[in-house]
């Protein structure tokens, strides 16, 4: 008779130990922080207990729950900004993912030209920090509600803008969209390329017409992938704080990321971790009809042994025009922001178009009192603490993507692997959870959890480390995303062939599983990286003057409206990001080639 | 260790105690001073980024080294609460904002405490001692000259909620700025001055539906349709713009951005007889972390802020305005003491208790 043990022993396989091990690991880091934001929903906190008549901070109360959900009030304080959220997450995530599911399914099955091209910039716009759309719609719809110079489009039309228009919902959810559909465009783009031609083949000779295969074979097959896009960017939707309180302050249109802020700000955390708590649930209920909707869909094993491309449907006469559009489209949603942008880097004073007001003195210029506004800084490109900062931006955003990436993998194996036990799904959904807690709360509850020992882990406080752990958790959800439907697709069969042959586990990951999927697993690294380099609210509580960071040193200039510096330095940050991924992008290109066309 | 620490907060705590009691004469400066040259490197967190240029000023001069982290107001507060709570050794000295929260999270908790160094022991007006007030802000009332050329067009706050202003007032969100919510508190403590400011100004009781005046007020402006912004700098040049037909008026943002009118050539100007109040002012407040291990240079440093070579950095534009006496005011400016009898300050205590409901009113009529 076995015992238990030998039974266990038996059972290990690679995906056991890792499943054990990641749901440790983050149980610690997912887990925790919930319910600290969860436990400070019921204690009074020290400003708060004016408000609780008879309350010592520290008491249970269940005052926030109340006031919230049912007070005299709650329909300004909670319900209205949440349904202005609603609609601006569904409306964002249908939104990014027809652009993003339209741009992808060009790309990847039809003889668009420029492929190449169209594929490197669609990523751009996400590149770009989301405020930048926000304020380029304000720079050219603004109408006379806000005064100052005159809206772009007023100035050239004559006409002016109605506020619904200029401002407000409308333009919170279009600036959003616009900067979150490449994620539709990177999911959708990458479960299309991987969809073996011979299943379309097939329903071609049994009669089936292009509309049918379209709906009938290719749409279910990249199922998966649209649920991920939805999910991603209608909780981007819940979350985001810039552009909605810059594009709905001026038409007084508040969501719950606002109410948030709002009561963090007001010291009353107890109320703002609860709508941080909402906002997670909100995203938890996506998540969980993903799983109900992908999981009784069973698993779709695209990638086999052998395998071919789908032929392109040709466009015809419509090739052009249909280029011409996309171009169109992309490059402006690109250059707008970034020549909006530019220009305030190079006008010595803001809205003046003269060229005697033209220079680089933000950029090269010496610190100067005298000089355009007179701030007597530097210009970013010779100032060697930005340049320091902007080191360790780099040297943080590249190893949380490498760490990213390879947890990602493991974690999206792991949970495919063991498909349908509880502890696959615990373990993706964990993952996952993360990307729906607000940043703001998140990085404050990782400052308490890390700032002293505890038990086996050492004070992280002050350290690159601590910045790297909470950006990784953070940014995990991409990676895990992104390894679960590369491994989704990818068949047993080929890691059977692989232990048949001999191949050891490490092996087996490296030489088969890896290169199989690289581009897949590529999009899920290049997210964090692309993140990291803007992040700001989850990591101004963690860093310390060595460990400086683009964002947080250029606060200062924010901080004094100094804006041609902020910008020169956003600039320079979307150069890098843009360079390196359209660098390694063509590296992973010849690479998966070789590991697919094989 | 701990026994250092502890010997550090007895320290603090009775250096404290004895500028309370005004003891604080006994002090032995040139002990400090000698004693702050053996110290370790100073760890200033600052809401305003000034701070860095004084640091390095004052590293020139006493060849202590001072590092600068430049923080948002809640930010900063939440970071040092959750620091010291958490016993990490962080920051020596915070230069701090919104003194109603920090208060309540840093300094009646006991990891920060006051300390008045002989400058302003000597100089300060006695209020501006505890909590040491390293400078004053002021918000005010601004408009665009173009379109007012000749006269102020505000006579009374109440003026606000008029159809005359209607759509027309920006204003930084309250729901996101911590000093609004302090100021609008003492808008409720003085509602009695706000309600003679109605009658005075339409000749007739105010007729409310809220519990007070300053409440009142808050309602009627947001049911006046304002525009709510998240940056001063930005109500600043859309008030001030040239060449517009019908520019906004700018409400609470800080005087300083006048800064800039000769530069960017903004037709701006502020109200100098809106009645009640002309806006309100906020201090910058310095204090000294309990468990500092450098206390002495701490101390040199706070020392440093408060004399008028300390305090430069800040004196490049009006607005900003040391408690010493000495300071001459910036070209074009009043000095504080003209504007200290003009704007509204808070009570700090009445701040705290009420800002919760300054908020939830803000909350309930702010949303459309």
């Amino acid at each position: 008779m076995r015992t238990r043990l030998q039974r266990f022993r038996l059972n290990v396989t690679p995906q056991r130990v890792l499943a054990v091990l990641f749901l440790l690991v983050l149980g610690y880091l997912v887990v925790v922080p919930l319910g600290v934001m969860l436990q400070e929903t019921f204690v009074v906190h020290p400003l708060e207990r004016f408000q609780i008549p008879g309350s010592m901070p520290g008491d249970f109360t269940l005052a926030h729950w109340e006031r919230t959900f049912v007070s005299e009030n709650a329909y300004a304080f909670f319900y209205r900004p949440l349904i202005n959220t609603l609609i601006i997450s569904l409306g964002l995530a249908f939104l990014a993912l027809a652009i993003g599911g339209t741009l992808a399914w060009l790309v990847v099955r039809t003889d668009l030209p420029f492929k190449g091209l169209i594929s490197n910039a669609a990523i751009i716009p996400y590149v770009m920090p989301s405020w930048t759309l926000a304020l380029a719609w304000i720079t050219l719809f603004k109408n006379e509600r806000i005064g100052g110079t005159q809206g772009i489009f007023t100035a050239l039309t004559g006409v002016s803008t109605p506020d619904w228009f200029a401002y407000g919902l409308f333009p919170i959810t279009i600036t959003l969209a616009l900067h979150y559909f490449p994620f539709g465009f990177m999911l959708i783009g990458g479960a299309l390329r991987n969809i073996d031609a011979q299943l379309e083949e097939s329903a071609e000779l049994l009669g089936a017409g292009r509309l049918t295969i379209l709906r009938r074979v290719v749409v279910p097959l990249v199922l998966p992938a649209i649920f991920s896009t939805f999910l991603l960017t209608f909780s981007r939707g819940l979350g985001t704080f810039g552009t909605p309180a810059f594009l709905g302050g001026p038409v007084r249109e508040f969501v719950l990321s606002t109410t948030l802020y709002a009561n963090l700000i007001g010291q009353r955390p107890g109320i703002g971790y609860l709508v941080a708590f909402v906002m997670i649930s909100l995203g938890v209920l996506v998540l969980y009809m993903d799983h109900r909707i992908i999981g009784t869909r069973r698993s779709f094993v695209t990638i086999s042994g052998k395998g071919a491309r789908a032929g392109l449907v040709a466009l015809g006469r419509w090739r052009g025009p249909v280029a011409a559009l996309v171009l169109t489209f992309i490059f402006g949603v690109i250059a707008v922001p970034i020549v909006a942008l530019a220009v305030d880097t190079v006008m010595l004073r803001p809205g003046i178009y003269a060229w005697s007001n033209f220079s680089l003195h933000y950029w090269i210029g010496e610190a100067s009192r005298a000089i355009g506004l007179g701030t007597g800084e530097p210009g970013i490109l010779r100032n060697p603490q930005l340049m320091g900062a902007l080191g360790n931006t780099m040297q943080l955003a590249i190893t949380v993507a490498l760490i990213c990436g390879v947890l990602g993998m493991l974690i999206g194996y792991t949970v495919v692997r063991l498909r349908g036990t509880l502890i696959s799904r615990l373990l993706d959904q964990l993952s996952f959870l993360p990307y729906l807690m607000p940043s703001i709360a998140l990085g404050s509850i990782f400052l308490a959890m890390f700032a002293v020992a505890r038990g086996p882990i050492p004070s992280l406080y002050g350290t690159f480390w601590l910045l790297v752990i909470a950006c990784v958790v953070s940014y995990l959800p991409y990676a895990v995303k992104a390894g679960i439907s590369a491994m989704m697709q990818v068949g047993p069969e080929l890691e059977e062939a692989a232990i048949m042959a001999g191949a050891s586990w490490w092996t087996r990951m490296r030489r088969v599983l890896f290169p199989v999927q690289k581009a897949t697993y590529f999009s899920g690294m290049l997210l964090p990286f692309i993140s990291v380099t803007r992040e700001l609210s989850l990591l101004i509580l963690l860093v310390t003057p060595a460990t400086q960071l683009a964002t947080t040193i250029t606060l200062r200039y924010t901080d004094r409206g100094w804006y041609p510096y902020t910008n020169a330095m956003v600039l320079v940050l979307v150069t890098i990001v843009i360079t390196s991924t359209v660098v390694s992008r063509r590296l992973m290109k010849t690479d998966l080639a070789k590991g697919l066309g094989g | 260790m701990p026994h250092r620490k502890i010997v550090a907060t007895l320290l603090a705590l009775l250096v404290a105690l004895a500028g309370a009691v005004a003891f604080a004469q006994a002090e032995d400066w040139d002990a400090i001073e000698d004693a702050a040259q053996q110290e370790g490197k100073l760890m200033v967190y600052s809401t305003t980024s000034r701070t860095a240029t004084a640091a390095t000023n004052f590293q020139e001069l006493t060849g202590i080294e001072v590092e600068v982290v430049r923080l948002g107001e809640q930010d900063l507060i939440q970071r040092a609460y959750q620091e010291a709570r958490a016993g990490v050794e962080s920051a020596d000295v915070i230069v701090v904002e919104d003194w109603v929260a920090a208060r309540e999270l840093l300094s009646a908790t006991g990891y920060f405490v006051n300390y008045v160094p002989p400058t302003a022991r000597e100089l300060f007006a006695e209020r501006h001692q505890d909590p040491l007030v390293l400078g004053f802000i002021n918000r005010i009332f601004g408009y665009n000259t173009d379109k007012h050329p000749d006269h102020d067009p505000f006579v009374s706050v109440w003026d606000l909620t008029t159809p005359e202003f209607r759509g027309r007032v920006m204003i930084r969100d309250v729901a996101i700025t911590g000093e609004h919510q302090n100021a609008f508190t003492e808008w409720v403590r003085r509602s009695d001055e706000l309600e003679a400011a109605y009658e005075r100004r339409f000749g007739e009781p105010l007729v409310m539906t809220e519990a007070n005046a300053g409440l009142e007020w808050m309602k009627r402006f947001l049911e006046n349709d304002p525009i709510i912004m998240t940056s001063d700098t930005r109500i600043s040049e859309a008030v001030g713009a040239a060449g517009q037909e019908d520019p906004p008026y700018g409400m609470f943002y800080v005087y300083s951005k006048h800064r800039d009118i000769p530069l960017q050539d903004l037709r701006l100007t502020d109200s100098r007889q809106i009645d009640p109040t002309l806006g309100y002012y906020y201090p910058i407040v310095l204090q000294l972390a309990a468990a500092s291990e450098s206390p002495n240079a701490a101390k040199v440093f706070i020392e440093y802020l408060t004399t008028l070579e300390g305090f430069e950095p800040w004196a490049d534009s009006p607005g900003v305005y040391t408690p010493n006496p000495n300071q001459v005011p910036f070209e074009g400016d009043m000095p504080f003491w003209w504007w200290e009898d003009r704007l509204w300050y808070y009570d700090l205590d009445f701040a705290a208790a009420n800002r919760g409901i300054v908020l939830d009113t803000w909350l309930k009529y702010a949303q459309r």
